[in-house]
This record gives structure tokens, C-alpha cells and sequence, in this order.
């Protein structure tokens, strides 16, 4: 099926697409240079859940997430003025948060190697298939049927969907970019990510009739 | 190239249509559900931020022989009874009394004398200014995280502020 966009015009395109996260925030660091905070504080609101997100999917803990989400905000303020292209703010922010809980992650591996301890990551994007808790509020029938085909995407996949599906298209190629994925591995065409997602549903009849 | 990476090729290459965007409006939903951001996040960002912006001087946190005062487990906050709070330049004691579900907050600063005092609760401001015996209260608080951010009057583009405490 042909997407609306490739026939559209650009700007009625991009105009549909409405302003993206990548601008929100680079507006919201023009202000604070200029001494108004307002439209930062707002977009800690819009964009937390999307970094909570992108640390958790690299499997940090809830608590460790917390301080690594937490810092990706501080050191954003604390440099904000070096910051020489704001429309990278997004993608800088994405990228640092990963860093961070990249870090933390391997710094706890090896504590819980030297500690022996035995904690489990219970974070679904970051989670191998057998351990993902089956405790999730699934609201229907075809979301769980959702859920199971999500949850046996490869890896890459399932981190790639489950953030990119918190933003709109504007913010796509942010997003995938981030997670060291080449551009265009989700809009304006599927992606092969997406692309395996319909067809194991396309031919799961459960899916199909529903 | 098989069928099976032909057919993949193929449908990747497709635009994305309503019934994409419905798919991840729904993995979203899931997502969110699956493993929410923890409440009181948003509004913890939101004050270290506001602090970070105060270019403030933290004061630090005495406990002065108050045993139920533990810090939590994340200790990213203090469950607060009776509490002083000390730097170079000035001590504040508050006491954290329920009130009909809410809290009253009295506090006493020294050395005496009339400051700015500013209790600051996710993203909502009260303030208030101390006697001269460097006496305030606040009344009719909400439970949860807050801050105190005093104001010196010979000083007033360095304030102090608390660490976090649980009310």
C-alpha cells in the first residue's frame, strides 16, 4: 500500500507531521539561554518517558535508570551553553543516556560476578525472550497476541519498536539513529524491523480474524 | 534470494499505513504499561533542575538524635520529624507535624532574623518570610518531596537550599 507521504506534496507532509521532540527541545534550549526555563521544564514532561525508555532498554534497573535519566537532564542545563547545533539536543540526549546506562550496566555486571549475587533484569526491552515477566497488564486479547510477536522480534528490533513507538515520525530517524541503527530502518517506508512484525502477524490467524 | 527475504524486502520497502501506526500506538501502550516511569520522577527531575538553576549552596543535612529519622533505602530523600540542616553561614531546624492528611512545617533559622523561605513541592512554590527571632511555618502541605530554599536578605543571589526531604 502506498504511504500517504510519497504522494503528498512535501509541505503538506511535513506539516501533518506537526513539531517533533528533536524541535521541541531545541526550542527549549534557545529559551533557557535567553533566561526563559518554562519550555524546559515542559519538556522534561514529553520527553522523560522516551529516555526512562531508551536506559531501560540497555537494561539498567529501575533505581539506576532513575539517577542516569535524572543526570542526562543536569548535564544538559550545566552545558547548555556549549551546545552549538540545538536541533542535536535530541539526539545528544538519547545518545548520553545510553552511554550512561551502558556504563552503569557493566559496572553492575561485574558487582554482581564479584558479589555472586543473583538479580535478574526485569526490563522487557532489554530482557531475553525466556525471562521476561508474563505479570504485564495486557489489556486485551490482541494485545497479547501483539505482545508475543513483539516479544520474538531479534533484539534490535523489539528496542527499535517499542521507542520509536513512543514519538511521531518526525522524530524517527532520532530515534533509530540513537540506538545505532542506520536511517531509515523505520519511515517513511516499514523497515524490515516492522516489515517482520506484519508478516508474523499477518499469519498468525488469531491476529487476522480479530 | 528466498521467498521468505524477498517477501520481507518487499514489505519493508512499503510505506507505513494506518494499520502501522496503530500497531505502534499499541506497543506504545504496552511499553508504558510493561514498565512505567516510576511516579514522582518527572517531579524529582523538575526540582533538581530548578536547584541547578539557583546556582545555590546545599545545605548540609544533620541529623540531630532523631532515630525514626532513617534515610530511605534510595536515599534520595529523608523521611522528615525534626530536622537541622546546617552550612557555614546558617542552621535551620524544622518540625514536620500531621494535620487532617496534610502537614504543617515549622521552622526556626539562625542566626535570627527575617529571611526569604521557600518551600518548593513539584514545581509548586510557597513562600513565606521568617520573623525576626527567624521563626515561619507553612501550613496546610501536601505530603511528599520538598525542599526549603532560603533567601538571605545581605545575600540574596546565593541561597541555600535543603537536600531533599519526604514530608
Amino acid at each position: 500500500m502506498m504511504s500517504d507521504d510519497l504522494v503528498e506534496p512535501v509541505d503538506t507532509a511535513l506539516r501533518d507531521q506537526g513539531e517533533g521532540l528533536a524541535d521541541r527541545a531545541a526550542r527549549a534550549v534557545v529559551a533557557y539561554r535567553d533566561g526563559d526555563r518554562e519550555p524546559l521544564a515542559a519538556l522534561v514532561q514529553v520527553m522523560t518517558p522516551l529516555l526512562w525508555h531508551t536506559v531501560r532498554a540497555q537494561g539498567a534497573d529501575t533505581e539506576t535508570a532513575q539517577d542516569v535519566v535524572q543526570n542526562v537532564w543536569l548535564t544538559l542545563v550545566r552545558d547548555i551553553d556549549s551546545i552549538r547545533d540545538p536541533r542535536a539536543t535530541l539526539q545528544w540526549m538519547l545518545v548520553t543516556a545510553k552511554r550512561a546506562a551502558w556504563r552503569s550496566v557493566r559496572r553492575s555486571r561485574e558487582d554482581l560476578v564479584r558479589h555472586e549475587q543473583d538479580e535478574h533484569v526485569t526490563d522487557w526491552l532489554a530482557a531475553p525472550v525466556d525471562d521476561r515477566p508474563d505479570t504485564m497488564a495486557v489489556r486485551s486479547e490482541r494485545d497479547q497476541i501483539l505482545w508475543q510477536h513483539v516479544s520474538s522480534l531479534p533484539d534490535r528490533c523489539r528496542r527499535l519498536l517499542g521507542l520509536v513507538a513512543l514519538v511521531d515520525r518526525p522524530d524517527y530517524t532520532v530515534v533509530s539513529r540513537a540506538l545505532g541503527m542506520p536511517v531509515g530502518s523505520i519511515g517513511p517506508t516499514r523497515g524490515r524491523c516492522l516489515a517482520k512484525l506484519r508478516i508474523a502477524l499477518s499469519s498468525d490467524p488469531a491476529w487476522s480474524v480479530s | 534470494m528466498s521467498t521468505d527475504e524477498s517477501t520481507l524486502a518487499l514489505v519493508a520497502a512499503g510505506g507505513m499505513d494506518v494499520d502501522d501506526r496503530e500497531i505502534l500506538r499499541r506497543i506504545a501502550a504496552l511499553v508504558e504499561a510493561a514498565d512505567p516511569v516510576p511516579p514522582g520522577l518527572v517531579d524529582s527531575i523538575g526540582m533538581a533542575l530548578t536547584i541547578e538553576a539557583l546556582h545555590a549552596e546545599l545545605a548540609e543535612l544533620h541529623l540531630v538524635g532523631e532515630p525514626e529519622l532513617a534515610r530511605r533505602a534510595d536515599e534520595t530523600s529523608i523521611e522528615a520529624g525534626t530536622i537541622t540542616f546546617t552550612t557555614d553561614v546558617l542552621t535551620v531546624m524544622i518540625s514536620v507535624h500531621p494535620e487532617a492528611g496534610r502537614v504543617r512545617v515549622d521552622g526556626w533559622a539562625a542566626p535570627a532574623g527575617e529571611l526569604s523561605v521557600e518551600l518548593h513541592q513539584s514545581g509548586d512554590v510557597t513562600t513565606t518570610t521568617s520573623d525576626s527571632d527567624g521563626r515561619f511555618s507553612f501550613t496546610d502541605v501536601e505530603h511528599g518531596p520538598a525542599r526549603l530554599v532560603l533567601r538571605r536578605p545581605s545575600d540574596p543571589t546565593v541561597p541555600i537550599v535543603t537536600p531533599q526531604i519526604e514530608l
